[in-house]
């Protein structure tokens, strides 16, 4: 346990951007919209997260502003996507290219800075548990937080009124209308904020995990959280777990090869990517059809009221 | 007969060897403000790393040229799409001097400058040359070496860790340099090699990092282009050796030293030659006499007598009495590659596809 | 006052082209702002960029080397599109089509350009069939979402071409550099017209024809389009959506394997690491803005090719930063995108 224990540790911590990415994206699906430009946005909020640490004095304005610029290119994509129609898959890739330039070029400044950023903090009592205190109680407050999400929004979309608007707004845009709820406004709220989260998941490259900015440094992640979404079928206690895997694979790679193991390093690096589909191919043949049930039936297609008969 | 022809047709080829050599020596000097001077980067210069530490040279060449305009493409990747953009620099900016700043555009560098024979390409890190191409490249296993001394007199455990960006040469060359470092200061300690096939995932870089700490290494080494390795190195209070530029800033306590690139020393020459119109074709590979490769300065953890050894080793390598690569040399597997008294060619240190005795890894075949 | 939208029934040709002309008006507006606030004279950066793009027959030419790639993968996704399943691994199937190419170049030399050329061809379309029928399979038997395969197997083939020149493939004459040993001259597809356009220019014209007809002209084409708008209708109708998976997603990625082929044939003569230009995901844009026309593509992603290089244009001539580039591009793309809406709905300003 003593050699495993590490493994899982640096999983969790590795899978944190990706989850809080994840969560960002499962709650703009869940109310129709598709936004494809997580790469872009986390490269954003990587960057306002660090900068705004730098000239706010704390990883905790950093990490608020990175949810606020989050947030603004999340309008963007709500004005695009729910105002005028346009195409989301095409629309997110713009936002990726749009994100990745915007980060760059005003990122030329920070180059080889460092910032204190966002420590780790064990949790008194709790982190001397066996086993579970280290993994999960010695971290840092942004994947204590990270928990705490993803109980919040599996309370939030199943339990409460708002979540279920959500939901009717993502499923059946049109009796939800009929039902007197404002479909373009929950698809403008859930995608700004969904938008937040993404950033947040890249302030954590920035603030919390690396503590400097470099350009393009979420190298690929935001790929990544686009594929954990349907690979936690929109779930966010599954989100976790296929964040964690992915982070944990990877990190258990790198830790074969420390151990000396023989195995061509390429081969090695393809199993985060081949365990995911394996993983899915298991859930999906154990549920069958009901894999695509739980997508959002109405996912990426515009709504406009004056459609209605 | 035939016997005849042949040497007809060498004496007639060696005359017009001879013939084209003297066209390239007598290349026209061409005037400072009329080079033009492309720069093609791998990556953004915002990486921090590499391309980082290209553009700060080129930064300090155009500041020493009064009246130099230069032009850098950023990012443009080591396929066809290099191609353009090194002809649109020739045909638009009328650049009458190329450097391409990595290895993978070497086809592409031969393919334009076969169109383009007036204008002078610089290839670095590759080996194909032409009239108009020369190759130029930095010794950077020299100040690896040296910062190897500084990790084997450090480390307690024996253990070193390093974090290897891909299985190239180059790569390969540095880690056998370091070792050679590291097991001249501490015969038994043991270098151990983790591959990201990646050159830039400060992540990756991070938790493979952490990884080596976590097997018990105590100084860490690197080759990829962020600071996360000694970002992690400071937070674990582990020593650690930076590598492109001085990264302190990452690890204030705990860097030690770290081999850095000065490209103005590699560029600005060859600028002065394409001016002066004495630029020929050669393989340039400057070390630590020219000064295009150095030591970072000394952490506050490097010992005084440790500074000592390095200094002297440093001043014999600069006159030419430590070639690094000197014999005996050792595989993995205890074999010896070099005889005592004998010393790596250039085209050997250059092509090393093999680890020497205390490198614990493998590479990829 | 209030702004409603109200669908358009249809929309006559003028008006699709007056919208489209005005939104690319406002995007160089908004874009023209943003050069202006970087230093740089909005007119001038794009005198260089269409000088780059269109100056010349050499410009003409590099710009149609950038679309070739594009075009192609975007006639494969745009396949799989139609019936809404979402091949995003036009990448991954272009890289195997390339590394399959290769294999058998190395393996299977022939002296005859045609008959080798035939078999890297065979090769590449069965290898990038294969790689998309691997996720068009998982999703007709266990119904495992195609988005995560495709887009997983990017990157295991991303990693397997790496395996390759590292490894096993790596040219002992390269001083251990991580690439194959150059093509034989039989290999290479030739070039047009003294430019570095190549033959695979007569196979995009070909399958573009061809996918023309193949979507709109055979039942085949009106089965996957009906899927791809109702798929329950469609089953009604008694059409197997899932048996026409895996041959749509087989197709596709042969055609994307096809044109990996054709650009490590074309233009690089060997593989090395590094190989892609992330065609893959820019041919997904192209696919989306020409509606799924096969012929519509053609132009668009020749405009979408003159974009990039307007990328380097800014670079070279005006001396921005790529990413100076990169967040032109994406105002574009953003601008024709809401401009699109105009096409389709009309804007009723109703009063109280």
């Amino acid at each position: 346990m003593e050699t495993l224990l590490p493994i899982f540790v640096a999983a969790v911590r590795s899978g944190t951007p990706i989850l809080y990415a994840t969560l960002g994206e499962i709650l703009t699906e869940k109310a129709g919209v598709m936004n494809l430009g997580l790469e872009g946005i986390m490269l954003m909020g990587a960057l306002s997260g660090f900068a705004a640490s730098l000239w706010g004095g704390s990883p905790l304005i950093g990490l608020a502003a990175a949810f606020a610029v989050g947030a603004c290119l999340g309008l963007i994509h709500a004005f695009l996507s729910v105002t005028l129609g346009s195409n989301q898959v095409v629309c997110g890739l713009a936002m990726t290219m749009f994100g990745g330039g915007a980060s760059a070029l005003a990122g030329r400044s920070y180059i080889g800075m460092t910032i204190p950023g966002l420590d780790s903090w064990s949790i008194p009592v709790i982190s001397k548990l066996p086993v579970i205190g280290r993994i999960f109680f010695s971290q840092d407050i942004m994947v204590y937080a990270s928990f705490a999400l993803v109980f919040l929004m599996m309370f939030f979309l199943h339990r409460t009124r708002p979540g279920m608007n959500l939901r009717a707004a993502g499923d059946n845009p049109k009796a939800a209308d009929a039902m007197g709820l404002p479909v373009a406004g929950i698809r403008y709220l859930y995608t700004v904020i969904g938008a937040g989260l993404v950033a947040l998941g890249g302030a954590y490259m920035s603030v919390v995990y690396n503590k400097f900015w470099a350009e393009g440094m979420t190298a690929g992640r935001g790929w990544i959280a686009v594929a954990m979404v349907i690979f936690a079928i929109w779930n966010p206690l599954q989100a976790a777990l296929g964040a964690y895997l992915f982070g944990g694979v990877e990190t258990f790679q790198l830790r074969l090869q420390a151990a000396g193991a023989r195995v061509p390093a390429p081969l090695l690096m393809m199993l985060p990517y081949l365990m995911t589909i394996l993983v899915l191919l298991f859930i999906s043949a154990g549920k069958g059809h009901k894999v695509s049930l739980s997508a959002p039936a109405a996912l990426g297609i515009p709504f406009y009221r004056e459609e209605r008969e | 007969m035939k016997k005849s022809v042949l040497h007809v047709l060498f004496v007639f080829f060696v005359f017009f060897s001879f013939f084209a050599f003297s066209i390239a020596v007598n290349a026209a000097p061409i005037p400072v403000a009329e080079i033009n001077p492309g720069y093609v980067y791998i990556g953004p210069v915002g990486d921090g790393g590499w391309t980082y530490m290209q553009d700060e040279g080129r930064r300090a060449v155009d500041a020493a040229f009064p009246g130099l305009k230069s032009t850098i493409v950023e990012s443009v990747g080591e396929g066809p799409e290099s191609v353009p953009v090194m002809e649109r620099l020739i045909r638009q900016n009328k650049s009458k001097l190329i450097f391409a700043g990595s290895f993978g555009y070497m086809d592409y560098v031969e393919e334009v400058a076969k169109k383009y024979p007036d204008t002078i390409f610089m290839h670095v890190s590759g080996y194909k040359r032409a009239d108009n191409v020369g190759t130029m490249f930095g010794r950077m296993y020299q100040p690896r070496y040296l910062s190897g001394l500084v990790a084997g007199k450090v480390t307690q455990s024996g253990n070193i860790g390093y974090v290897a960006a891909h299985p190239i040469p180059e790569v390969i060359r540095m880690i056998n340099a370091f070792t050679l470092g590291v097991r001249k200061t501490n015969p038994g300690a043991t270098v151990k090699v983790i591959w990201l096939f990646s050159w830039f995932d400060p992540g990756k870089e991070k938790e493979a990092a952490k990884a080596l700490i976590d097997s018990g290494c105590d100084v860490l080494a690197m080759h990829a282009d962020t600071g996360a390795v000694a970002q992690a190195a400071e937070e674990a209070k582990t020593y650690v050796i930076g590598y492109n530029n001085d990264m302190s800033q990452y690890a204030p306590t705990m860097h030690l030293t770290a081999p850095i690139w000065d490209w103005e020393k590699l560029f600005s020459p060859i600028v002065k030659q394409v001016a002066d119109g004495t630029w020929k074709s050669e393989a340039i590979w400057w070390g630590m006499k020219e000064g295009a490769v150095d030591l970072a300065p000394f952490g506050p953890a490097v010992p005084e007598d440790v500074r000592k050894l390095v200094a002297a080793e440093k001043a014999d390598i600069i006159s030419g009495k430590q070639a690094v690569f000197t014999g005996p040399i050792k595989d993995q597997s205890g074999t010896v590659k070099i005889k005592q008294g004998e010393t790596m060619s250039d085209d050997d240190i250059w092509s090393m596809g093999w680890f020497v005795e205390g490198v614990l890894g493998e590479v990829p075949k | 006052m209030r702004l409603r939208a109200e669908k358009r029934i249809d929309s006559p040709a003028w008006m699709t082209f007056m919208t489209t002309a005005l939104s690319v008006l406002l995007a160089l507006t908004a874009g023209g702002v943003f050069l202006y606030l970087q230093g740089v004279s909005p007119f001038a950066a794009y005198a260089a960029i269409l000088k780059s793009a269109f100056g010349s027959g050499y410009d003409l030419s590099e710009t149609a080397v950038k679309a070739l790639p594009l075009a192609i993968v975007s006639l494969a996704v745009m396949l799989s599109f139609t019936m809404l399943v979402w091949n995003i691994g036009g990448e991954g199937q272009a890289l195997v089509g390339a590394l399959a190419a290769a294999a058998v170049v190395r393996y299977f030399p022939v002296g005859s350009k045609p008959a080798m050329l035939s078999m890297m061809a065979l090769a590449a379309v069965f290898a990038g069939g294969f790689w998309a029928g691997i996720a068009g399979l998982l999703k007709a038997k266990w119904n495992v979402n195609e988005i995560i395969t495709t887009l997983m197997l990017n990157y295991i083939a991303m990693r397997l071409l790496e395996y390759f020149v590292y490894g096993p493939w790596r040219d002992p004459s390269s001083l251990g550099f991580p690439m194959t040993k150059p093509f034989i001259a039989a290999a290479r597809l030739p070039s047009l017209w003294g430019t570095r356009i190549h033959m695979g220019i007569y196979a995009l014209f070909f399958l573009t024809a061809v996918m023309e007809i193949l979507l709109w002209r055979t039942r085949f084409g009106y089965e996957i389009r009906v899927m791809g708008d109702n798929a329950r209708a469609a089953r009604y109708a008694g059409m197997d959506c899932m048996k026409k998976v895996v041959g749509v997603m087989f197709i596709s990625g042969a055609i994307a394997g096809f044109a990996g082929m054709c650009e490590v044939s074309g233009l690089q003569g060997r593989l090395q690491s590094g190989f892609s230009a992330q065609y893959g995901y820019t041919a997904i844009i192209v696919a989306w803005l020409s509606h799924l026309r096969p012929s519509l593509s053609l132009i668009i992603a020749f405009l979408m090719g003159a974009l990039l290089v307007g990328g380097e244009a800014l670079q070279i001539g005006m001396g921005l930063p790529m990413a100076s580039a990169q967040i032109l591009q994406g105002l574009i793309l953003f601008f024709v995108l809401g401009g699109e809406f105009f096409q389709n709905y009309r804007v009723r300003i109703d009063a109280g």
